[in-house]
């Protein structure tokens, strides 16, 4: 029995400057007047607003590791050399997944819809950078718990349409984090929905 | 002898790690350390005795992990019982001469506000292990190895609910002196003596180096011991097994920058052994204790940051938008439950530099005590700085006060009798602070001498509670100078009397003094420098409000708050933009007004601009070339340059957009114009929905004079066919976000060949690339800009 811890509510700050920097802002060259950038940090403080950040993180001992396979307790096998580089030093694994919620979505066709694009393009990018972090939380949450084992978690994550660690992948990740339960479904085309939700997997490896 | 005499005489010697002690003597991975040492009391009772023969003053049980939830996953039940038994067991093994303190670790679990687990449910949990612990015969608890400062608090009010046993609180630090949920150590510090720990500090996740970093930034604060318990230095793997890199003199070694610090306890977490703490004794034997260097500390905290009241420091502002009074939206919002607008009114009072929020949702139709409960959840994940609990509802401000993750400001208390001997004790017990009304029974009173009374009268009952003047804060009651001209006056002498004999912080409900007034915010601004000067503490206030905002940071430098101006500079750097932002000078002529609107995105005031140059004579079509079409190819120039970044380019385009809607009826042409506009068809691909920057797109093209139809997303190739064939369209647009949709691009372009209809594809989307538009035969766009230029140039070869 795989065990799911749920989060029900992440707490991370709004991380401004990677917003800003998503939205192609570079530093020293992009110039703002006070009211573009008072009309941009508006719409962030908004769409905060429509954030409710919830994951699911879950540890899973790897089996076997091949070349091109990884086999994961509970008959989990993925067919992919990135992963399996990916876990070279690691004997288990990570799973986790993340959301910014229903909300925000329909905020932003709202917004797209009534012709205010910029504030869709702000809402879009804050979501998008909030459950990255909500992702990295929930790393620094396991690492936490894993270093007491005197173990540590792979710097980096890998996530399912990336190189050979094809999308379909997504689909035994979501199963397997119950992603259900925080209102998350796959579609037919491998896409979570609502659209701002991510799964990711890093490793477990001795310190 | 008794801990608080020794803490008086020497730095207190706890134990080390106890895990790692007990896997030595055999004990297998996988099991409960409990219930293993329940099978081998000799080796429970040896560890605990080297440590005692080391030198420890206290040794902890091993309870870590003795708690419903973690016993839980070894199948046992009697959590109270096997708490009772290990701490018999180290009685026994270390006599009377030794200390020894009942250790509670974290569940695992993170408590509501943070996470499922009901704040009673884990209270209750907790009181279930301390009672084990406590009729085991344990001197003092210790609750340790907290990363989350909330179950830090349950385990707290578990404590004090139980029993007043000396307390120690430690909380776990990464390197960055913050916890997974960003809790820093004076925060913590805060929070946690104001709510009956005896000591505080931190253990584990970082060696020595760093954790003596953390016992110096809380020692001015501390009005409790402090304890240290760091790891023994950082793990590696040597020979396939886990070591530390520090001996125990190296580690040892740190002692005396512990003891400049002004450490009281101090012991080691993982990694160390006796044979540390032994070394660690010798280090320490001649260093003297500092005692905390307060009896007392106003301050206040969230789970995140703190705030520190002390004379004459600067003025702090607190945030009083969330507050349903006159505002229909909050109302509608609180009354459906919902709290967007509630977490956006915080976000922004924050980023205009509230130190501190009021939080009131008292409306009609609104059930006050489930819905500030619910606030103050929202809000303590939410929002960084700490909370004012508005509320005259007793049942609300006490399940806010339980649940608030931080040392709240109550407000506020007053010398109603009845009211007052319900309030006090809870504002103690949560270790909260509150505002002190001086109203009475009688009412109001409008002057600074009945004002005295009053508040003296109110501060005997709030001391008979255990309460210090540290933790009130006197409103000066402001009152409307429109009804009394005398008011004012009345109120600035309260303050300086405050500051100047009384001795204790104040407040003042800012808003109230212009109430019936026009130009609310110039006589708030004014009144608030007056009180400033006086010696205001805080004021509950519209940080919205540029003008007053100003006049706090100008005021603070004029009264002397302000060393250096330090603060008012940062202001006035950040205010001129932080992200290199710029003043625009104010254009001269209308037309100029409407070029500048666009090259700025201002949508409120294009339509305004574009009507004065009408009036002005300018001809529209004038103003749409000169103005408008110079301007946006301007913002495009600037967008390529970097010097514009995505939003700006898309606020331009819909000030474009809008600003065209209002001339259109006064273009002479516009008709004919629109008939011989280019067409473009967008879809977002089959499979995919993300949208966003097909939109984009979309509003650039438009822009530039394109007809644009837009098909929407996760389109089928037999749609995109259809729409073709329908609309004679000769440019295609395709967006696709993912690489398992980009493919659907191919089956439109083969489709579109079999069916041999003339059109030209443009693709673009974020793992697009040059070459795969090129081997669809496409073009390749990056962005809304590339794609006008791209569709421009197609456009231009189609007509040649």
């Amino acid at each position: 029995m795989i065990h799911v811890e749920f989060f029900d509510l992440i707490t991370i700050e709004i991380p401004y400057p990677k917003v800003y920097s998503r939205l192609g802002y570079a530093k020293g060259t992009t110039t703002l007047t006070s009211r573009q950038k008072a009309d941009i940090e508006k719409n962030i403080d908004e769409a905060s607003g429509y954030i409710t950040l919830k994951g699911a993180g879950c540890r899973l001992a790897i089996e076997r590791k091949e070349e091109h396979k990884v086999v994961l307790s509970g008959a989990i096998e993925f067919n992919s050399q990135a992963i399996s580089r990916f876990l070279h030093d690691s004997q288990e694994v990570l799973f986790m997944g993340a959301t910014a919620g229903a909300d925000i979505i329909n905020k932003i066709k709202e917004q797209a819809a009534h012709d205010n694009v910029t504030a869709a393009v702000v809402f879009d990018a804050l979501a998008s950078e909030m459950v990255d972090e909500a992702l990295s939380w929930i790393m620094e949450f396991f690492d936490y718990q894993v270093r007491r084992e005197n173990k540590q978690l792979t710097p980096g994550r890998y996530s399912a349409g990336y190189n050979d660690f094809s999308l379909d992948n997504q689909k035994i990740m979501c199963e397997t984090l119950q992603m259900s339960e925080l209102g998350v479904k796959l579609n037919d085309h491998y896409i979570l929905i609502p659209e701002k939700s991510v799964t990711a997997i890093a490793g477990i490896q001795p310190i | 002898m008794k801990l608080t005499s020794l803490l008086n005489t020497r730095i207190v010697i706890l134990d080390g790690a106890t895990g790692t002690e007990l896997q030595k003597s055999g004990m297998p991975q996988g099991v409960a350390p409990e219930k293993w040492v329940l099978e081998n009391p000799r080796i429970l009772t040896r560890v605990a005795c080297d440590y005692r023969d080391a030198g420890s003053d206290i040794v902890y049980t091993c309870t870590f992990g003795a708690n419903r939830y973690k016993l839980a996953q070894y199948k046992i039940s009697d959590v109270q019982k096997i708490n009772t038994r290990i701490a018999r067991i180290t009685r026994r093994a270390l006599g009377k001469n030794t200390l020894i303190a009942g250790d509670i670790g974290p569940t695992g679990k993170f408590i509501e506000p943070f996470g499922p687990v009901p704040f009673d449910e884990a209270v209750a949990a907790f009181k279930e292990q301390i009672k084990g612990l406590v009729a085991g015969g344990v001197d003092l608890l210790v609750i340790e190895t907290m990363m989350d400062i909330q179950e830090a608090r349950a385990a707290l009010i578990a404590a004090r609910e139980v029993t007043n046993m000396f307390t120690m609180v430690t909380m776990t630090y990464e390197r960055d002196g913050r916890t997974l949920n960003g809790t820093d150590p004076v925060t913590a510090l805060v929070t946690l003596q104001s709510l009956g720990a005896h000591a505080v500090g931190c253990n584990c996740s970082t060696g020595p180096g760093d954790m003596v970093r953390f016992i110096a930034q809380m020692k001015p604060y501390a009005r409790v011991p402090l304890l240290a318990k760091p790891n023994a230095g950082m793990p590696r793997l040597q020979k396939g097994k886990t070591v530390f890199d520090m001996s125990p003199k190296e580690f040892s070694g740190y002692a005396g920058e512990f003891a400049k610090a002004g450490i009281n306890l101090m012991g080691g977490c993982c990694g160390t052994s006796p044979e540390y703490i032994r070394e660690l004794k010798k280090q320490l034997r001649n260093k003297k204790p500092q005692t905390p260097r307060r009896f007392f500390l106003s301050a206040l905290s969230s789970s995140r940051t703190h705030v520190i009241i002390e004379k004459d420091s600067p003025l702090i502002i607190i945030g009083e938008c969330i507050n349903p009074t006159g505002k229909k939206s909050l109302q509608k919002e609180l009354r459906e439950k919902k709290t967007a607008l509630l977490r956006q009114l915080a976000s922004e009072q924050v980023r205009h530099g509230a130190d501190m929020l009021d939080v009131n949702v008292g409306a009609s139709g609104v059930d006050e005590a489930e819905m500030l409960k619910e606030a103050i959840k929202v809000l303590a994940v939410n929002t960084t700085v700490p909370l004012v609990i508005d509320s005259s509802d007793i049942r609300a401000i006490a399940d806010a006060l339980k649940l608030y993750p931080g040392r709240a400001l109550v407000n506020s208390i007053s010398g109603e009798k009845a009211k007052l001997k319900k309030m006090l004790p809870l504002i103690k017990k949560y270790g909260a602070m509150a505002i002190v009304l001086p109203l009475t029974d009688k009412g109001v009173p409008h002057t600074c001498l009945k004002r005295k009374k009053a508040v003296n009268e109110i501060y005997r009952k709030v001391k008979r509670a255990g309460l210090a003047k540290e933790d009130i804060v006197v409103d000066a009651l402001a009152l409307t100078v429109s009804s009394d001209r005398q008011a004012p006056g009345e109120t600035l002498n309260t303050i300086r009397w405050c500051h100047d004999e009384f001795d204790a912080a104040t407040v003042v409900g800012l808003s109230n003094i212009s109430f019936g007034l026009p130009r609310r915010s110039q006589l708030n601004s004014a009144f608030l420098a007056m009180a400033s000067s006086c010696g205001l503490t805080m004021a509950i206030a519209n940080p919205l409000s540029e003008g007053l905002m100003h006049m706090r940071h100008s005021s603070d430098v004029l009264t002397g708050k302000d060393d250096k101006a330090v603060r008012f500079i940062r202001y006035v750097q950040e205010e001129s933009g932080g992200t290199s932002s710029k003043s625009a000078a104010l254009p001269a002529s209308p037309q100029e007004r409407v070029y500048t609107a666009i090259l700025e995105g201002n949508r409120q005031e294009i339509e305004q601009y574009i009507g004065e140059a009408l009036k002005g004579g300018i001809d529209a079509e004038k103003i749409m070339q000169e103005g408008m079409v110079t301007a946006i190819n301007t913002v495009g120039e600037l967008f390529d340059k970097k010097e514009y970044f995505l939003p700006q380019l898309i606020a331009s385009a819909e000030t474009m957009k809008q600003g065209f809607e209002f001339l259109k009826p006064h273009l002479k042409n516009t008709q004919g114009h629109r008939e011989k506009r280019n067409v473009i068809m967008l879809a977002t691909v089959k499979g995919d929905i993300h949208d966003i920057g097909k939109n984009i797109v979309a509003l650039m093209l438009e822009n530039h004079g394109f007809h644009v139809i837009d098909l929407g997303k996760d389109v089928s190739v037999e749609k995109i066919i259809n729409e073709i064939k329908k609309h004679k369209s000769p440019l295609i647009g395709l967006s696709a976000l993912m690489t398992t949709t980009m493919v659907n691009m191919q089956d439109v372009v083969d489709a579109v060949r079999k069916e041999s209809l003339d059109c030209r594809f443009i693709v673009g989307g974020a793992v697009i690339t040059k070459s795969f538009a090129h081997s669809l035969g496409a073009e390749y766009a990056a962005d809304g800009v590339a794609a006008v230029r791209v569709a421009k140039s197609l456009s231009a070869r189609k007509t040649e």
